[in-house]
């Protein structure tokens, strides 16, 4: 049972990490489909400087700790491309996001086979990693989640910024009236999402291979789009969502083990989460909500 | 110090193709209702636009409390006390009441440096300030279930929230119903007592007559007179606005009835938030009939418009074409049944607007032969004969003729090619909704001959229009809407514009 | 940039007509430049980088060749390589000409594969049957599934961006669960490679001296791609889809059925996808990886877009950036330089053809300008 927690928690919590990049770009208008990108894109930063760090500091976990910051900050830079292409150039902000996922995938993986040639004379395309500190049989990553998430709820719900990013993914032009600005806030928002994607990236990175390589883009990012989307695009419910995909996939997990069938049962367990959205939006689609403006670049001119 | 709040001096706004206002002079007195009255077009939005800091004048001046300002930016009209309720609210839907108001000048407290927004304050000081003005609204009410006219007073109070002096509404009555109508000019009039300066703009001469101090009047972008409303008589106004005598003869032969073709019978439509927006409406049109339906903006005309078409359901009633009942027919049935539409908004609904011309002219038999065949290949070459044929015939001007992408036309241009589509289809009905809203004096007068030339070849015609000028002129039968019910219908010449005008308020009585 | 050199920039890049053209080369030379810089700064001639990406698609001629092998040999597997890229991106433009995303293209193709595969490919039907077999079922299944999405949209109102991500996920692991538990060859840990009857692309062929590969699959693109023409610019079907595209309203008032039309269009696109999945899946590949939704469908987005959902521009896009791909191992081989470089230039031209209504919108903007300007001059001279 403990298992099922266990495993259930490390990787539902990343995942909300992930989800919450979606939540802050779409709640603020901006359509993400590029978590998948920003959260690689995070994770390759991180796991760079931690294996430089680790070179110099055998056994610390420092470089653990740098390397989630310096995601974020990594996701954070490379989510202001997608918002620089939706909010200033106008593109498609669908076709935006599947752009900017083939390039985060296209630069990382050129680099990370650059880099360890380059910088640890290695012809390797991954970044080996350190195994991840545990306090109480969790990572530390997931504490900090828990806390980047309850922060990031009050600033989307309490404070005067959280105020003007949900009232731009709902009507802009009040926003525009109320001298806000909102081609700015859009920025700060995707670019927050970025940071938080490329933090779940990076746990991900520790926690289920503890490398990074390609094989980070095996659809996490798309799988926290199903869960925003089940959670109606609000923080609590999407944590609800994840923390329900995650432990039906740990489950499901203890489950193929304790009954001795074939780990290719697993992947059944996977189509689960996505049945589950799909089953939601049938059902509920009068219910669900995403924001008004998803979508729709601003243009001040227009009335 | 001046004795006016407001002077815009010979302002002038020039937009690519228009010039919307030119050489306009106005000066407001502190604490007056002051009214742009103009039609539709005369660039009253404009000016106050300006004044608002949504655009800059390219030329003039503009002078706040005697000093002479920039205003680059709505905020900055904040900052000199100026407000402004736009005719679209602005507002978010999913947020309360208080939300709403305080947004942008919300109170805030810091918790460990960070600006929360203190909404138990924000709150209080929405009850405070609804109170004082009499602007009675719940303030943690969701603005998506709360009706349009409190989302005005939200509008208002977000005004007065920011401590306006200076307060403009945009045309504020268009989407109120009468008694909401009356109970905005209460307040409006309260607020000038209590010292604001009001500017409204409108094109009802009515509210004019009602709360106006002083009334300057616009037509085609030019300032023609500013007047004292108490002064002048309402006929005057009228013909000021529209910049001629507002002719009431008809131009026109009489009409010649000849057998039904529509027959509309008890139909009633029901929205999804369970509004009723036509009830019981019932009426015939005949051969050679100009029927129109006057009415206020919002009363339920286009959707009987649209319920004719097709385009959406209705809940109950009974639909027939030349005796045929169509209410369960799908919309290409109807025409091809024989029902021609010209829809109110032309860039959504009646024309495709990155199709090129000679595409956008088929629609609607664009599956027919000549234009198709039967296996379903397109004739080129008959697609740009249609064009050209009508292009010339309707004198549809373009830059690049039948190639021509329609968004990239006039307005004037696009409207000619969609009633030259729609006449084109032959039809024994044909529905104008608003055919010349939007459109300059010479495109309206051929427009309106063209409608009675359609009358005179033996069509039913169903005009819906918002000008009332356009209804007594053209029309042989009219009904009033009001509130989704028709009020009356009558042969237009047993009525007088202001038994028209009372329908249309809801205050006409039935014999 | 000054006045002179920007009057110059924007009557290169031309009018309406001609920046259908000027801006994808455009985007293409940006993308080389930027590649070739990260090349050269890498310590690599940039030149001969490319130089050895036309040689690795049978485009330029190799220094040596191996036994029966040639520049026709390289740019036959090279056209092997492109044939699904071409379907894919058909398939998103004509999903984006009714005015949706098809951004499920990977799992159309998957599902398609993988029911052709188990359905003929393990078969051991006659190659006269086998391969139109596989083509026909490739479509239907595609078709079925984008039928699917349409109905979701048209019934449900359910966004198609999101029911197309959900529906590849779920290919993906159904269709991984099946292959590992009955169709896995346990030492490529792919499905089993299907028989070569059933195969769309036919392998080491003799042709003359050579030995080359013939894809088959090639031929049902072209044929593809000359029927997408002409069913959109020709008939009155693609009439009415375009104009649902771009007007769902004003196409609703000319009578056209809207969700018929989005439906239809959904099973044309989901039927391209189709193909692009039996000629990558049976034809380029042979088999299928589990648990991998192939890049192919996300890329051809971009490809389609790079080819402003022309059917014959996208040909030229598909060829462009498969190129890219397909040269990029030889030129690692040769050159020494990371064939995902590859990647990153195609990304590079992504990112910017992604912009380019911008440049439009800012170039005809200015042209209007210059325009109204010269107006002005003649009426004061």
């Amino acid at each position: 049972m403990s298992t099922i927690i266990l495993n259930g928690l490390a990787f539902s919590l990343p995942l909300l990490a992930m989800a919450l990049s979606g939540i802050f770009s779409e709640r603020s208008g901006v359509t993400n489909l590029a978590v998948e990108g920003f959260q690689g894109f995070g994770a390759f930063c991180g796991a760079f400087i931690a294996l430089v760090l680790q070179q110099s500091m055998k056994g610390s976990d420092v470089p653990y700790y740098v390397a989630l910051i310096i995601s974020f900050v990594g996701g954070a830079l490379f989510a202001l491309i997608h918002a620089l292409m939706c909010i200033r150039f106008k593109a498609n902000q669908v076709i935006s996001g599947v752009v900017i996922n083939i390039f985060a995938m296209a630069l990382t993986a050129y680099f990370t086979k650059y880099l360890n040639l380059a910088v640890f004379g290695a012809s390797s395309d991954k970044f080996v990693l350190n195994i991840a500190p545990k306090v109480f049989g969790l990572y530390t990553f997931e504490y900090i989640i828990v806390a980047v998430v309850a922060v990031a709820w009050f600033v989307m719900y309490k404070t005067t910024f959280g105020m003007y990013l949900r009232a731009c993914g709902d009507n802009p032009q009040a926003v525009d009236a109320a001298g806000v600005n909102v081609a700015k806030i859009r920025y700060i928002a995707v670019s927050l999402g970025g940071g938080f994607a490329g933090l779940g990236g990076i746990c991900y990175a520790y926690s289920i291979s503890s490398n990074f390589s390609s094989n980070i883009y095996s659809g996490y990012g798309y799988l926290a789009i199903a869960a925003l989307i089940f959670g109606n695009w609000n923080v609590m419910p999407t944590l609800f969502a994840c923390f329900l995909f995650g432990f039906a996939r740990s489950a499901g997990y203890q489950i193929v083990q304790i009954a001795e069938l074939p780990s290719s049962y697993q992947d059944l367990i996977m189509i689960l989460p996505y049945v589950l959205t799909l089953i939601m939006l049938i059902f509920f689609s009068k219910k669900t909500h995403a924001p008004r403006a998803l979508g729709v670049s601003y243009d001040k001119g227009s009335r | 110090m001046s004795e006016y709040i407001v002077e815009m001096k010979n302002i002038t706004k020039r937009f690519p193709g228009i010039v919307a206002n030119s050489d306009v002079s106005i000066s407001i007195k502190k604490g007056e209702i002051f009214a742009l009255l103009g039609e539709n077009g005369a660039g009253k939005s404009t000016l106050m636009s300006m004044l608002f800091g949504m655009y800059e004048p390219d030329e003039g001046e503009i002078y706040i409390r005697g000093e002479k300002v920039q205003i680059t930016s709505p905020n900055k009209a904040t900052e000199l006390n100026i407000g402004m309720v736009h005719q679209h609210f602005k507002l978010v839907s999913n947020y309360t009441i208080t939300e709403n108001i305080i947004m942008g000048t919300e109170p805030v407290k810091k918790i460990l440096g960070i600006p929360v927004v203190d909404i138990k304050r924000a709150n209080e000081e929405v009850a405070e300030l609804s109170k004082k003005y009499g602007l009675d609204v719940n303030p943690t009410d969701v603005i998506s279930d709360i009706p349009v006219s409190t989302q005005q007073r939200v509008e208002i109070l977000k005004m007065l929230y920011r401590e306006a002096e200076i307060l403009i509404f945009d045309e504020p009555t268009a989407v109120l119903t009468p008694q909401e109508i009356n109970s905005l000019l209460d307040i409006i009039r309260g607020l000038r007592d209590g010292g604001k300066t009001i500017i409204l703009i409108t094109h009802k001469l009515d509210e004019i007559k009602q709360v106006a101090d002083r009334c300057a009047i616009l037509n085609r972008g030019k300032l023609i007179d500013i007047l004292d409303v108490k002064d002048t008589p309402t006929k005057t106004m009228a013909n000021l606005m529209v910049g001629r005598e507002v002719s009431f003869t008809v131009d026109k032969s009489p009409a010649n009835f000849g057998e039904e073709v529509l027959k509309v019978q008890n139909v009633t439509v029901i929205n999804q938030n369970k509004l009723k927006l036509v009830e019981d409406a019932s009426f015939t049109i005949h051969k050679g009939e100009i029927f129109a339906i006057a009415g206020v903006s919002g009363n339920g005309q286009v959707e009987i418009a649209d319920a004719i078409a097709g385009t959406i359901p209705i809940s109950s009633g009974n639909i027939y074409l030349k005796g045929k009942d169509i209410t369960k027919e799908s919309i290409k049935n109807r025409v091809e049944s024989g029902i021609a539409y010209i829809p109110e908004d032309r860039h959504n609904c009646g024309l495709i607007m990155d199709f090129s011309l000679a595409e956008d002219l088929i629609l609607k038999k664009h599956h027919k032969h000549p234009y198709s065949d039967k296996k379903g290949f397109l004739n080129a070459s008959e697609i740009s004969n249609h064009a050209n044929l009508l292009i010339e015939r309707e004198d549809i001007r373009s830059g690049q003729g039948e190639k021509t992408i329609v968004r990239s036309m006039s307005g004037g241009n696009q409207q000619k090619a969609i009633i030259a589509r729609e006449i084109e289809l032959n039809a024994d009905l044909i529905i104008f909704v608003q055919p010349t809203r939007g459109l300059d004096i010479g495109a309206i007068e051929n427009i309106r001959k063209k409608i009675i030339a359609e009358r005179d070849a033996g069509k039913a015609i169903l005009l819906i229009s918002l000008e009332l000028d356009e209804i007594m002129n053209c029309a042989d039968t009219i009904a009033v809407i009001y509130n989704g019910k028709i009020q009356n219908i009558a042969p237009t010449h047993t009525l007088s514009v202001n038994e028209v005008g009372e329908y249309m308020m809801g205050v006409g009585h039935n014999e | 940039m000054n006045k002179k050199k920007k009057s110059i920039f924007i009557s290169i890049i031309g009018d309406e007509k001609r920046q259908s053209f000027t801006i994808p080369v455009l985007a293409i030379l940006i993308g080389l430049i930027v590649g070739g810089i990260i090349i050269a700064i890498t310590g690599s001639n940039p030149f001969k980088a490319y130089y050895n990406i036309l040689q690795g698609c049978g485009l330029a001629k190799k220094p040596s060749y191996g036994g029966k092998k040639g520049m026709i040999t390289d740019f036959m597997e090279f056209v092997n390589y492109v044939t699904p890229m071409i379907l894919a991106a058909l398939s998103f433009a004509v999903s984006m000409k009714a005015g949706l995303f098809n951004i499920g293209i990977s799992g159309q193709m998957m599902a398609a594969g993988f029911i052709s595969t188990i359905l003929v490919g393990y078969s051991e039907l006659n190659a006269f049957v086998a391969r139109p077999l596989v083509v026909l079922i490739g479509f239907i299944v595609g078709a079925l599934v984008g039928g699917l999405v349409g109905y979701l949209k048209y019934q449900f109102n359910i966004n198609e961006v999101v029911s197309t991500i959900m529906i590849n996920y779920i290919f993906r692991y159904i269709i991984t669960f099946f292959i590992n538990t009955y169709y896995v060859d346990p030492v490529s840990r792919q499905s089993v490679l299907i028989n070569p009857s059933a195969r769309l692309s036919l392998l080491k062929v003799r042709v003359g001296d050579y030995k080359m590969t013939i894809p088959l699959g090639f031929i049902v693109a072209i044929l593809a791609v000359v029927i997408i023409y002409i069913l959109m610019e020709k008939t009155k079907t693609g009439f009415e889809i375009k104009a649902v595209g771009l007007s769902r309203n004003a196409a609703k008032y000319s009578g056209i059925n809207v969700g018929k039309n989005i439906i239809l269009a959904m099973v044309i696109s989901g039927g391209l996808a189709g193909l692009a999945g039996v000629t990558y899946h049976l034809g380029y590949v042979g088999s299928i990886q589990p648990n991998t939704l192939i890049s192919t469908g996300f890329d051809s987005i971009a490809v389609s877009l790079l080819g402003n959902n022309n059917p014959f521009g996208i040909i030229l896009s598909s060829f462009f950036i498969s190129g890219l791909d397909a040269g990029s191992t030889y030129m690692t081989s040769s050159s020494g330089v990371e064939f995902e470089i590859a990647k990153v230039i195609s990304g590079v031209i992504l990112v910017f053809s992604a912009c380019s209504s911008y440049i439009k919108l800012i170039v005809n903007r200015k042209r209007d300008e210059i325009v109204a300007a010269n107006t002005v001059k003649e009426e004061r001279s």
